[in-house]
């Protein structure tokens, strides 16, 4: 333990020491300094959003998008364990419905239960992962992207050729633990200098077993029982296909069409509890969609943009585990969607927007157990966005949005429509400095989902839309020069989460129902830190630091046992430190070595803080050493990660045990 | 260069900075042994009732927080998850869903519904062992039987009928299961037959209305009586009419509770039913729609509403009424802790006390134990505490030591060896000829230290003025770790390696089968069967090492040769290091040598096989033994 505990703190200090002379060099060399700086455009954010792309995105110890968010701020995941558990995420703990997620620009629908599971996104394709806390800082976007508290923006690889290349390819094999096979396959095409095809197919295997323990002590300190177990029915077989296709014409304009689709199979391994080791449910999931982009400008004022989606997905949910409620569930989900938005340039200081989308969402459901077939619901979502954005010199940022949403549900009374306000400022009082300070202000509805309103004997057809207010401040500095560039932030918010929706217990025996019960106080801070040092002999030391502070607690009814009580699951402290070395040779080649740490402090299982509820903080060190080769005419990179470095047996959730240490190994040639 | 000296600032760091930072990580506190749940001791109360009560919190499903919390009525506290203090070892605790407790004879049955088995304990809530039984629900009693429904079905069976399994209370074995209607749940006996209620919970819209009649004897479904729709609980009368309560499809069809003679449907009682307890000539019936407790005379079905402030209640849930007072529990919002309501019969609140999740299950012992030792958990006894098998071979002392008596099975004859032998007793077990043998163990496991770890009391003796030769009826010692931790010992075993492991004429793998029809010689002195008598079977074999024959006659006298170490009943107790034992003696089937870091199980067989003409068998006798490493 002790060991342990110094790694950690070695780490720090060695990071904060970097952290100080920056400090240092702010303050004092100030002016020395200022000549070697090169000219840098402030950046134009008014929400300063957390970012992980490229080679970076690439070289972090993950392998979905759910695992690379676990180093944002303010971010907590909840994952069940293994290369198949779910893995969702909730942003400043106003629960994971309140965040949405866009796959190239477009939301991921999920209407039935409103969760997207993070753990399905891989990484391999991925060129950037954005969060915004509030909204995307450009208003001119659809009206939908308005309504969400907090934004995940996933984009995918972009083809990029040079003047003679017609074609890139990627392919790549990853292996490792619990039988993890998992290659990949991209090609981009230059069909002509406009347009341009990219292909991406994925599989990914794994059998899902590992060990975990369970140790328990006296409090003598005598082993009470110290048991291991492999997990089971924990095996997925997933394959990913994508293609697209970009037009670039004149120089303003462009369209895109992109196709994904995903199948899979898995077993649910389920929780762990005594007498039972062991489920037998199944899930078969195929995502399928095809979106559409088109945007334009005229006269270099007026931006319009048009976006089309078709999504069709089916899940089959079995369960062969006589032990439990036997099932045999079928759902398919279609969503239709479609969105315009216009942007105009007033004033080089003033642009306005307006925005309408509109939705179409159905679910079909068959549980052959229970005896329903063939059911179905649907509902109609309409947006109406306006936002305007200005500028004061070059001091100030303003923004202000305002949400229409009209929403109709399948067997429910047309509810009046919700309008909700954004107020986004983003002051900086030095025109040469990049330091800033933001503000934000917003309302944002988390409607109820399919299950919320018609699951059987359970759904409450006349819920009312849970509301988040947040609030926001943030401080952010910014500084490149040729050594160094170190980017900083620190933010205090406080969140109010109001008619939230819970299931509770209806009045009659074994039942319950979904509720508007439920009010939650967040105060919380972010900071983190990005630190990039460019070294001699060519080599760079990067390393990124955040840390969460998070008091998030029940303020229902005062009579309630847990009043006041922090919610479930979130930690009153997380954070994270990855720091990566890397050197490049004179021919090009890298070679590098990363570290990173996560830490998730203790926290409580369920709404009443004592003892028997209470969840010990985990934190896990997780180790990468990569290389990367020209070799001509392609480019060889490699890289082995070692996760959960000290085996620490942790539970994310409880009952769902996680793996202990796990190894992975990618070899990847790119031509 | 500039980028040169910027690094050589990085290094001139300013320690504050640092400090901060450092200060901030200690906030973050690190991860440590993870403790078992302790029973937190809550006096609730200064009034003196009699007895206890258990009350099983269900918790959520998924959550593994069953949890048995345990009332002393005697003392007015509440004790918070007394099960997990009684029995630390059990991995993952109780388990997942408490679904019924229930007193019969001197054990306490609870069943765990997703954790798919019946817990079995003494009164004061020590394991004896469980009944796997999946997707259990409810439990009844007759005679030396247990019944448990179960929603047990199969997705090949369309139906999806449900069970009702047949426990043995003595032997802990499922002796019969038959098939009812779908997802029965209640059920109670009258007369010879057992009526059980079948739900059919998992149908939404198709739920069941029957009530299935079995016949105990030839353990077949008699009959479906129709009752109502969705009939969940079924209780007895003192009239021997059945009381079931309907939930109906929670929409149109209402909740009802439907008094039947047997026959006929008699009553029909119009209101929700979230539980239900008759005691002296009423039915108590919690509507938890209208937050009301009726009181229904069972003679003449006369109304009463007793006047209990239950509309304050945010889910009233538990129901208990004995003669003294009526227990009432609300279930809150299900994941939070509930409240357990102690009230007079005339509305008066004597107490209440904060439960587990869930509190829905409720069951009263007639004596309160022994709960002053509040840090059970921690304090261990040093001598042993339990037997767990004892089949001794024959020999003239079998059925006398212990005494044997009419209705012994081998359970029975486990607790009275315990009652021997166990917690410093110092009475005698024998384990009659060669290859008898009995296990046992101590409340913990003996952890395996420096030195000798676990002395074995006998009744050896030196003959006088010789340390040579003496009465040594040796024993070979057997351990075991409890591997799978199902607090059985039905793991490996290893032998500690006695001083004649290696001899020559040590007889290792040898078996002899005993049968009753073989138990013919008798000596002057004893004569009851020497075959162990509270067996059904007509014949068992025992298997071991056998040890060459070490009897000397000196001096006219037929005496032993003193063995060098490692076997029991051969050294005088008082010689504490010749009648003690070293784990790290352990070997495999083998011989290899075992390292083993502690242990859980004892066994100790006799391994010599001597008739003497005066004196009989030489048989192993136990008298106790004590973990060394303890000391009180």
């Amino acid at each position: 333990m002790i060991k342990r505990y110094l790694f950690i703190f070695f780490a720090f200090c060695a990071l904060s020491a970097f952290a100080q002379s920056e400090a240092d060099s702010l303050y004092n060399d100030f002016h020395i300094q200022e000549v070697e700086v090169t000219a840098r455009a402030l950046t134009k954010d008014v929400i300063v959003p957390q970012t992980l792309k490229g080679e970076e995105l690439q070289r972090l110890n993950a392998l979905s998008v759910a695992d690379a968010l676990r180093y944002f701020s303010g971010v907590q995941l909840k994952d069940y364990g293994g290369v198949g558990g779910i893995k969702t995420i909730n942003v400043r703990s106003m629960g994971s419905q309140h965040t949405a997620v866009y796959y190239n620009g477009i939301q991921l629908g999920n209407a039935q239960n409103g969760q997207v599971d993070l753990g399905r996104f891989s990484l391999d394709n991925m060129e950037e992962i954005q969060l915004f806390n509030g909204q995307k800082s450009d208003i001119f976007q659809s009206a939908r992207e308005f309504g969400a508290a907090g934004n995940v923006y996933l984009t995918t690889r972009k083809p990029y050729f040079h003047p003679n290349e017609k074609v890139h390819v990627h392919a790549q094999m990853r292996a490792g633990s619990f039988a993890l096979a998992n290659p990949n396959v991209g090609v981009d095409i230059k069909l002509t200098d406009a347009l341009s095809l990219t292909l991406d197919a994925e599989y990914v295997y794994s059998d899902g077993k590992y060990p975990f323990r369970y140790r328990r002590v006296l409090p003598t300190g005598e082993v009470a029982y110290d048991t291991t177990a492999i997990r089971q029915n924990g095996d997925v077989n997933a394959v990913r296909a994508e293609i697209g296709l970009h037009h670039y014409y004149r120089t303003t304009g462009f369209w895109r069409v992109h196709a994904y689709n995903y199948y899979s199979e898995r077993g649910v391994p389920g929780a762990i509890v005594n007498n039972v080791w062991k489920n037998g449910e199944r899930l078969w999931d195929r995502n399928t969609f095809v979106q559409a982009q088109w945007q334009d400008e005229w006269f270099n004022r007026w931006s319009t943009r048009l976006l089309l989606k078709y999504a069709n997905d089916y899940t089959h949910y079995q369960n062969y585990d006589i032990k439990l409620l036997p099932s045999n569930n079928e759902y398919l989900q279609q969503e239709a969607y479609l969105s315009f938005a216009n942007k105009v340039q007033l004033f080089n200081w003033w642009d306005l927007s307006v925005a309408y989308d509109y939705q179409y969402n159905t679910l079909k459901r068959d549980e052959w157990v229970s005896g329903v077939t063939d059911e179905r619901f649907d509902r109609h979502s309409h947006w109406l966005s306006a936002a305007t954005a200005f500028n004061v010199k070059e001091y100030l940022r303003l923004q202000a949005s305002a949400l229409m949403t009209q929403i109709t549900n399948h067997k429910s009374q047309i509810t009046n429509p919700k309008i909700t306000p954004g107020i986004f400022a983003s002051f900086r009082p030095y025109p040469k400095i990049d330091l800033s300070l933001n503000a934000f202000y917003k309302q944002s509805y988390r409607y109820p989902t399919f299950n919320d309103l018609y699951y059987t004997d359970l759904g409450n057809a006349n819920l009312r839309p849970e509301l988040a207010r947040q609030h926001s401040i943030e401080l952010a500095y910014r500084k490149a020069t040729k050594a160094y560039d170190l980017a900083f932030s620190a933010s205090y918010y406080y969140n109010r989460v109001t008619d939230k929706i819970i299931a509770y217990p209806k009045g009659q025996q074994f039942r319950w129902t979904m509720l508007n019960l439920g009010t939650v106080k967040i105060n919380g801070v972010d900071a983190k830190a990005d630190m990039s040092f460019y070294l001699p002999l060519r080599f760079v030391l990067r390393s990124r630091l955040g840390y969460t502070y998070q008091k998030a607690i029940d303020v229902t009814n005062p009579n309630d046992t847990y009043y006041g009580h922090q919610i479930p699951y979130i930690p009153w402290h997380s954070g994270s430190v990855v720091a990566e070395l890397d050197w490049t040779s004179k021919r090009g080649d890298h070679y590098g070595f990363s570290y990173s740490f996560i830490y998730v402090g203790e926290r409580y299982s369920q709404q009443e803080n004592t003892i028997y509820n209470y969840v010990q903080p985990w934190y896990t060190h997780d180790l990468s050493i990569y290389g990367e080769w020209n070799v001509q005419p392609c480019r060889l990179k490699a890289n082995i990660e070692i996760n959960n470095l000290l085996g620490q047996d942790y539970e994310v959730i409880q009952n769902y045990p996680m793996p202990k240490q796990n190894v992975r190994c990618t070899v990847a040639l790119k031509y | 260069m500039h980028s040169s000296s910027q690094i050589l600032k990085f290094q001139i760091s300013n320690f504050k900075f640092q400090i901060v930072l450092c200060f901030c990580i200690m906030l973050l506190s690190c991860r440590t042994d993870e403790v078992i749940y302790p029973t937190i001791p809550t006096n609730v109360t200064d009034e003196v009732q009699e007895g206890g009560l258990y009350v099983l919190c269900e918790g959520n499903m998924g959550s593994n927080k069953a949890r048995l919390d345990y009332m002393n009525l005697e003392t007015g506290t509440y004790y918070s998850n007394w099960y997990g203090a009684q029995n630390p070892k059990q991995v993952k605790e109780l388990g997942d869903v408490g679904n019924d407790i229930a007193v019969y004879g001197n054990k306490l049955y609870a069943v765990i519904n997703c954790s798919h088995k019946v817990e079995i304990m003494d009164l004061q809530a020590h394991r004896i062992g469980q009944v796997d039984i999946p997707n259990c629900r409810y439990l009844a009693f007759h005679g030396d039987k247990a019944y448990v429904s179960a929603y047990v079905g199969s997705l090949a069976d369309p139906d999806l009928l449900g069970s009702v399994f047949e426990i043995d209370t003595a032997s802990l074995q499922i002796t019969r299961e038959v098939k009812v209607g779908h997802q029965p749940d209640e059920l109670c006996v009258v007369d010879d037959k057992l009526y059980v209620v079948n739900s059919g919970g998992y149908l939404t819209n198709r739920y069941d209305s029957t009530v299935s009649v079995i016949d105990l004897n030839s353990f077949t479904e008699i009959q479906k009586i129709p009752v109502g729709l969705n009939p969940t609980r079924i209780r007895k009368d003192e009239q021997g009419h059945l009381w079931v309560c309907c939930q109906g499809n929670y929409d149109e069809v209402k909740p009802q509770v439907v008094v039947h003679d047997l026959n006929n449907v008699i009553k029909r009682i119009q209101t929700s039913c979230a539980n239900i307890s008759i005691y002296d000539n009423t039915a108590y019936i919690l509507d938890n729609t209208n937050k009301k407790l009726l009181g229904i005379s069972t003679i003449d079905y006369r109304q009463s509403t007793i006047n209990l402030p239950l509309s304050t209640f945010e889910n009233p849930y538990g129901l208990l009424a004995t003669k003294d007072a009526l227990y009432v529990t609300d279930a809150k919002n299900y994941v939070s802790s509930g409240v357990l309501h102690c009230y007079s019969y005339d509305g008066q609140e004597r107490w209440q006390a904060l439960t587990g999740d869930i509190p829905g299950h409720l069951c009263r012992v007639g004596e309160a134990m022994q709960t002053d030792t509040t840090d059970t958990v921690i304090s261990y006894s040093a001598y042993i505490s339990h037997v767990y098998e004892y089949l001794p071979a024959i020999g003239q002392f079998v059925n006398e030591l212990p005494k044997y008596e009419e209705g012994d099975d081998a359970e029975s004859m486990c607790r009275k060896c315990e009652a021997a032998i166990a917690n410093n007793a110092g009475g005698m077990v024998t384990l009659g000829g060669w290859g008898g043998y009995i296990t046992f163990g101590f409340d913990h496991p003996v952890k395996n230290e420096e030195g000798r770890d676990i002395q074995i009391l006998g009744n050896a003796f030196y003959m006088t003025g010789s340390t040579e030769y003496g009465s040594s009826e040796p024993g070979i010692v057997l351990v075991s770790k409890d591997a799978n931790n199902n607090g059985l010992p039905d793991d490996t075993w290893y032998e500690l390696k006695g001083s004649l492991y290696d001899d020559p004429t040590t007889e290792h793998a040898f078996s002899r089968t005993y049968t009753r029809d073989g138990d013919t010689i008798r000596n002057p002195f004893h004569k009851q069967p020497y075959y162990p008598q509270w067996l059904t079977a007509d014949g068992y074999t025992l298997f071991g090492a056998k040890l060459a024959p070490q009897t000397e006659k000196i001096s006219g006298q037929n005496v032993q040769h003193i063995l060098d170490y490692g076997y029991v009943d051969n050294k005088p107790n008082t010689d504490i290091e010749g009648t003690s034992f070293d784990i790290s003696w352990a070997v495999d089937a083998n011989g290899n040598a075992v390292q083993l870091e502690s242990i859980d199980f004892i066994r100790v067989y006799n391994a010599a096989d001597e008739i003497l003409t005066q004196t009989g068998e030489l048989s192993t006798e136990i008298t106790g033994a004590i973990d060394l490493h303890i000391n009180n």
